[in-house]
């Protein structure tokens, strides 16, 4: 008898992991929006922090000149300043890739997302219509004597 | 520390392409022609592609953070 529905059971395996896959998928995208969130998060955060360092090296830098003689060394001031805005730079160029980045992908996840939600039950539910037609011709056989 | 989604999201796929495999090898009438066709290929390919964008885009934010670790 094990035997005989051995392919019965297969196709409700199969089943059973399609709707495991449909959730998982689903926690999967879920996940993947929080990791682009944080990230975009984490890079406004170092954004801001930069840009206040930079007003404040540059007032600093303001006061160096302006009072003091022509003689007095602001040196140390212009490499704060320069490295402030290279540092913000950089931070706005990722914050920029990350968010060309994140629009392509949302193509991407669209699609996918689009297969979970419809495509993926439209085949579970062929699936089971399968397994029933299979279980009920094997009635039938077993019915004749 | 957490695992990746990505690697997840493809270890899903190989769970889930076990299970095909164990199907087919009982399951080759008619409609599960139909089913592979319309169903079991897409899915899979369209799974591939997302998961391989997926991977492309958490490297791309590793290194976003990363690179901006001052």
């Amino acid at each position: 008898m094990t035997t005989v529905h051995a392919d019965i059971d297969a196709l409700k395996r199969l089943h059973e992991a399609l709707v495991r896959y449909r959730y998982a998928q689903r926690g999967v995208a879920e996940r993947a929006g929080d990791e682009i969130e944080a990230t975009r998060a984490s890079l406004a955060d170092k954004a801001s922090r930069w840009a206040a360092r930079l007003e404040q090296d540059q007032a600093d830098l303001d006061a160096c000149r302006a009072g003091r003689a022509e003689t007095a060394d602001c040196s140390g001031l212009v490499w704060a300043v320069e490295q402030a805005s290279e540092r913000l730079e950089r931070i706005h160029r990722w914050q920029q890739r990350v968010d060309e980045a994140a629009g392509e992908f949302g193509v991407t996840a669209g699609g996918f997302r689009d297969l979970l939600d419809n495509d993926l039950p439209r085949a579970e539910s062929q699936l089971l219509a399968g397994i029933a037609s299979l279980e009920a011709a094997r009635r039938v056989q077993a019915d004749v004597p | 520390m957490p695992t990746r989604p990505d690697r997840d999201g493809e270890e899903r796929v190989r769970v889930l392409g076990a299970a095909w495999e164990e199907a087919a090898g009982y399951w080759q009438d008619e409609v599960a022609r139909h089913f592979e066709t319309d169903h079991w290929t897409p899915l899979a390919e369209r799974s591939r592609a997302y998961l391989e964008a997926l991977r492309a885009l958490l490297d791309l934010l590793e290194t976003a953070n990363r690179d901006t670790e001052f």
